[in-house]
């Protein structure tokens, strides 16, 4: 009798187990291929772009409802007219190439080759379709397009005797007139087939809204050199173009190198490392700290030292400047002598980036031609804490400590005393958590009331439009785009859209409300600065521009960088692929091979032996 | 008295009580003898060689600092979560068992809601309409308010079956009304049983208490031993073979829970003299 | 009239204050996201609007607020606004009203979060891996750990001695550390089992043999995560109950009555396993949201993930579908129970015979 309990105890769970796999096995929404498996040799493993279940592939839907590589700026399936080469700053054509930019209009000319997947050719039509969309429909994603272009012409010319056409895009002089922002546009936004929305337009009686539901994940006509194979939670499978019209046209009649591109959807951080180190990932996005450990399991970085990986964004504390004592430029310039950079940069993002110079402009790469390291020491503060000490013993401010020594609370000028301060910060995002109990370690020791202030993710995102927060910890103007180091400037110190805090008022950049237009401290230099900077051509009076700009940055303090992070982390492993792009081999930018001029990687790689 | 000789004779009873208040000790008077501290002493990961005995965390700390600072407040929170729960655990259950009908019915209702609800939906909604945020005593609060549930029902089962007792019945026709009775004769009788769960409410806090901070939904700005467990997930010492980042305090949440258990099933030896070893 | 009856009425009874209990339940988790401040499409904005006028957000935001049905919409669709041109909010009560219009459809309604997907799809691809993680680690490991409790109890000395204590500290340890170790031990060092994932990432699922050996390949490691320290608990719970009833009068009358001991055990697992059938059923009713932590560390997309995201994101209908099928789970599970146990434990029999309760 035992002997059956036993032998049933052992097979009820496994017939249990069978059970159960045929669950998994049973999906809806799955494309089937016919190919039983992807062959390790032909596939490539990228992943760090896609965290959640992939909901939607539609280009129309907003950017960060789409799965990737639909949604952000990935040029894989849909492409852009042009790309931003983030090495040499460079725009390099895709769909489209740049014949001319100037303050009034920037001119493309449409690649005659570039063709749709269904045959037929991509046309100015498509391009008017996905850059005007706003013009009819309020809810379109792409509609910020129209606030800075207000037209665009359509010319045939003859180019060595094929007839392309001609894209000029008119600045708007009476709106935003900045032919900056229009450049990243024209690398951002991608081209979408109109013949194919248009007629599902009017399918929808005319309702965008019901079309952006749309999945659009069968067979979905594209112009990039992959397509969709197929998708579930776990993973997303994009599936060679053997008939890409770039091949030809851009690469010299060579095909990317793998036949798939897998994108595995991990729930936990440690296993893009893991991943990495057993050779199942090829190239990963994520942050993954003490990169040179894994070295010997064959996981490689751009730079085979220090920092590893090249700058390319700035997270920092954004100051709420309409509270006090951060309305007060010397209380914000003492606190930012007294975070310790190189703690940050060794504890929270493992060395992983360049000393940190004060300034918004980066000392390294294309900004570096407008950093100057002079004006940088003489209007900038680094961690010194006794300067931080006696900045504000000089403005005034106390610190009161308790009898065991720690900080008790800050008193003001008048003798009044400071509520805490606290940093906010989403949860749950390591790094950054490194870095503001770093930057209140060394805020406290200098005597500034300062903690912590981790929130859930549903607190952090709101707070930041509507500037519920003391110090916000951000990265703004994080992606590489040509309008860098402008955009970053904007991000911070515009006081384009000014609104105070309260209510519902909500601001999209400049969320500290630094310089507002209806205080008398107000300095018009910076907005007008801001504005006239996208029209300059001239280098030498850019560089004038940014210099005066930066200065003010530094000597204002409005926000406080503390690290120079790239834009992209990338990762690799050579175990399975090689030629991947690094510092030695430098014939692509530093980035996974899904986005702006890094996509042409894929036609580089080549197998291990 | 003679339950506690009974108990001191039993070898769980003993090993587990030294171990519990063993650690309880170390928790409250280790800061005395050693110096915590929660600033940078090193390198990153740091390992024990290196003049610190459980070697450095993600941000050069030492880890001997960390895991009293966590003793202390994972214990905290299991007492905090204990109390709370064994109080409202048995409470309902005391008067849902003892009497029954409509009572039970809804009392059972209560207690069935509280199970369908899930712990980190009332954790996250309550933690993000408060300033402070999350707390370790909002944590132990919550822990506490959900995991009572099964207590009431183990409480209820046992006033339940006393309903029809003898000297219950005895003490109902005095007259008594319903509290008096509670209190004098049904609560002593069950005051041991009481115990135990309370004993398994403070194990079941503090594991709770781990892994609510492994879902990241812990107490923000204080260390516990499950924040200790998580920096180490979330900063890859796994992955690089970074052993004291979570065997340390792996092992302080085993050897507490696992002392309450050794307490917990000495006192049901005592108790029911037929678990005892012949 | 049913007094005659008193199965049918117990039944009746316990199964309408469980109908109760699930209206309560299912208004309280309507209601208990929409207390907080935030609502959803602040959060979407405060992601997705930097760099936008303010004319565009604020387009887009009524955009989102009409989509996910968060304000009053006149009867030609539009946004009604008050007197300063803000739209208004639709109260709760009328979200809850369109809400159970819509549960009856059989539509859970749209992810926020996921949009455009359904909250049923969510749920129906999410719950397969679920069951799959849990449903044979606690089976399996309920009967295996009431096989060796109940062996303990009956054969005690040496084998409990040690066996005893070892389960007891096993049961202590926190089963997601066990998982994480699991997973350095045996796939990152050793490499005998693969490290996260459900199925291997180059197989498409299919009724084929490579497909579920793949499957039960990379379930070993979850599995035993789980499976060891619930066995571990089990044992403990059924030797205690094995050795009570081993004590017990009717078990010695047996004995010397000179039953067989095969007998004697089936008498004493029927009785002692009772509550340890409370346990189990118990456990299958909270399984669907368990297993959220072994899912993170081994990448399984069941449902504890996707309401931990919901829940951080207020994705209003994910929490609710979410809470939903939990709800349903656990007080089906409840029900059965009580009427196993009605059935089973001879002493309730009894005392609805005799007319009580």
């Amino acid at each position: 009798m035992r002997d059956a309990k036993l032998s049933a105890a052992v097979g009820l769970p496994l017939a249990l187990v069978a059970v159960t796999s045929l669950f998994v096995g049973c999906k809806k929404d799955q494309q089937t291929s016919d190919t039983n498996g992807f062959p390790r040799s032909q596939t490539l493993y990228l992943a760090g772009s896609q965290w959640g279940d992939p909901s939607t592939f539609n280009p129309l839907a907003e950017s960060w409802q789409a799965a990737w590589p639909v949604g952000d700026r990935f040029n894989l399936m849909y492409e852009p007219l042009l790309a931003y080469n983030s090495l040499d700053g460079k725009v390099e054509p895709i769909l489209g190439s740049l014949v001319s930019k100037n303050n009034d209009s920037l001119v493309v000319d449409i690649n005659p080759a570039a063709k749709w997947s269904d045959g037929k050719p991509v046309t100015s039509d498509d391009v008017k379709f996905i850059f005007e969309l706003g013009r009819k429909y309020k809810s379109a994603a792409t509609g910020f397009a129209i606030e800075f272009i207000s037209g665009i012409n359509v010319d045939t010319v003859d180019n060595a005797g094929a007839k392309t056409e001609r894209l000029s895009f008119l600045v708007d002089k009476k709106g935003r007139n900045n032919p900056l922002v229009i450049l990243d546009l024209l690398q951002a936004i991608r081209i979408v087939p109109s013949h194919v929305f248009k007629d599902l337009l009017a399918k929808s009686g005319d309702n965008l809204d019901s079309v952006k539901k749309l999945k659009v994940d069968q067979n979905p006509v594209v112009s990039g050199p992959y397509t969709l194979n197929t998708y579930s939670n776990e993973k997303i499978v994009l599936e060679r173009r053997d008939d890409y019209w770039g091949n030809a046209a851009l690469h010299e009649g060579k095909l990317p190198a793998p036949k798939f591109i897998i994108h595995p959807i991990y729930k936990s951080n440690d296993h893009f490392a893991i991943a990495l180190q057993k050779g199942d990932l090829d190239a990963s996005q994520t942050f993954i700290p003490r990169i040179w450990m894994k070295k010997k399991d064959n996981v490689s970085t751009w730079m085979e030292k220090a920092p590893y990986f090249v700058p390319g964004a700035l997270p920092m504390f954004i100051i709420n400047c309409t509270r006090a004592p951060l309305n007060d430029k010397a209380f914000r310039r003492a606190m930012a002598a007294a975070i310790n950079y190189g703690d940050i940069k060794e504890l929270a993002v493992s060395g992983y980036s360049p000393d940190i110079q004060p300034g918004l402009i980066m000392p390294s790469g294309i900004e570096s031609k407008y950093f100057n390291a002079d004006e940088a020491k003489k209007n900038g503060v680094g961690y010194n804490l006794e300067a931080a000490k006696k900045m504000l013993a000089d403005a005034g401010y106390k610190s009161v400590y308790k009898a065991d020594g720690t900080l008790d609370y800050m008193t003001d000028k008048a003798g009044k005393k400071l509520p805490t301060l606290f940093i906010k910060s989403p949860a749950g995002w390591s790094d950054w958590e490194a870095m503001v109990t770093i930057a209140v370690k060394g805020l406290r020791t200098a005597g500034i009331d300062v903690r912590e202030g981790f929130v859930d993710a549903g607190l952090y995102w709101p707070a930041k439009p509507s500037g519920d927060f003391d110090v916000l910890m951000d990265k703004p103007a994080a992606s590489i785009t040509p309008s860098l180091p402008w955009s970053r400037f904007e991000a911070v110190m515009s006081s384009r859209n000014w609104a105070p805090v309260g209510g519902d008022n909500k601001m999209n950049e400049n969320q500290g409300r630094y310089n507002s237009p209806k205080a008398k401290e107000y300095n018009p230099k910076v907005d007008s600065l801001l504005k006239a900077i996208p029209l300059t051509n001239d280098e030498a009076a850019l560089k004038a521009a940014y210099g005066e700009l930066n200065n003010i940055f530094m000597q204002d303090q409005p926000a406080i960088p503390l690290v120079n992070l790239p834009e992209q982390f990338y990762e690799f492993s050579t175990t399975v692929w090689t030629n991947w792009p690094s510092e030695k081999n430098a014939y692509a930018p530093a980035q996974l091979p899904w986005v702006s001029a890094g996509t042409k990687t894929l036609w580089q790689l080549k197998l291990a032996d | 008295m003679k339950l506690l000789r009974n108990l001191l004779k039993s070898p769980m009873f003993v090993i587990g009580m030294s171990l519990f208040f063993g650690t309880l000790l170390f928790a409250l008077l280790a800061p005395l003898f050693y110096n915590v501290t929660l600033d940078r002493v090193g390198e990153q990961y740091m390992s024990s060689g290196s003049g610190y005995i459980l070697g450095t965390d993600h941000l050069g700390r030492d880890y001997v600092s960390l895991l009293i600072k966590g003793l202390r407040s994972s214990l905290y929170v299991g007492f905090v979560a204990g109390i709370i729960a064994t109080t409202v655990g048995t409470l309902i259950g005391i008067y849902g068992g003892f009497k029954g009908g409509l009572i039970d019915d809804m009392l059972n209702m209560v207690t069935n809601l509280f199970i369908v609800i899930p712990q980190f939906v009332v954790l996250v909604l309550i933690s993000s309409s408060m300033q402070e945020g999350r707390s370790l005593t909002l944590i132990g609060l919550i822990i506490g308010c959900t995991g009572w549930t099964w207590s009431a029902r183990s409480v209820r089962a046992q006033a339940s079956a006393l309903r029809s007792r003898d000297h219950i019945a005895l003490a109902r026709m005095n007259g008594d009304n319903t509290l008096a009775v509670l209190i004098k004769h049904v609560l002593p009788y069950l005051l041991s049983y009481v115990f135990m769960i309370f004993i398994m409410q403070i194990a079941s806090g503090i594991l709770s208490e781990s892994a609510i901070s492994m879902i990241g939904l812990g107490p923000l700005d204080t260390q516990s031993l499950g924040i200790i467990l998580n920096d180490a997930k979330a900063n890859g010492a796994l992955g690089d073979g970074v052993w004291w980042a979570f065997i340390p305090s792996t092992l302080l949440i085993t050897v507490i829970v696992f002392a309450l258990y050794l307490i917990n099933t000495s006192m049901e030896g005592v108790f029911n003299p037929r678990l005892r070893r012949e | 009239m049913l007094k005659q009856y008193p199965t049918a009425r117990f039944i009746l009874q316990r199964g309408g204050w469980y109908f109760l209990t699930f209206l309560v339940a299912v208004t309280i988790n309507f209601f208990l996201p929409r207390l907080g401040d935030n609502n959803p499409v602040d959060i979407i904005m405060g992601k997705a609007g930097s760099g936008l006028s303010t004319e565009a957000a604020k387009e887009k935001e009524e955009a989102y607020l009409k989509e996910f049905k968060l304000v009053k919409l006149n009867d030609a669709g539009e946004i009604v606004r008050d007197d300063v041109g803000k739209p208004v909010r639709a109260s709760s009560f009328e979200q809850f009203v369109n809400y159970v219009k819509m549960s009856f459809s059989g539509d859970l309604g749209t992810s926020f979060q996921k949009y455009p997907k359904k909250v049923l799809d969510v749920i129906l691809e999410a719950v397969p891996w679920t069951i799959a993680l849990q449903l044979p680690t606690i089976a399996f490991g309920w009967i295996v750990g009431n096989l060796l409790g109940a062996l303990a109890a009956y054969r005690r000395g040496l084998f409990d001695r040690f066996f005893f204590p070892g389960a007891l500290f096993l049961s202590a340890i926190p089963f997601f550390v066990f998982g994480m170790l699991l997973v350095y031990v045996f796939a990152v060092i050793l490499g005998w089992f693969p490290a996260m994932g459900g199925y291997a990432s180059d197989i498409i699922p299919s009724f084929s043999f490579s497909f579920f050996g793949s499957v039960a390949y990379h379930y070993v490691l979850p599995f035993f995560s789980i499976f060891l320290i619930l066995a571990g608990g089990q044992a403990i719970g059924m030797r205690s109950m094995g050795i009570y009833e081993l004590g017990t009068d009717y078990i010695k009358y047996a004995k010397w009555l000179g039953l067989k001991e095969g007998r004697i055990l089936m008498y004493l697992f029927r009785n002692a396993m009772l509550p340890q059938l409370t346990g189990l059923a118990l456990s299958l009713g909270t399984m669907i949201g368990g297993a959220l932590i072994t899912e993170m560390i081994f990448s399984y997309p069941g449902l504890g993930m996707a309401m931990l995201t919901a829940i951080q994101n207020n994705d209003y209908p994910m929490i609710q579908g979410v809470t939903l099928i939990i709800t349903v789970c656990v007080l089906i599970a409840n029900f059965t129970v009580d009427i196993l146990i009605g059935f089973l434990d001879p002493r309730v029999k009894a005392g609805l015979q005799m007319g009580g309760n």
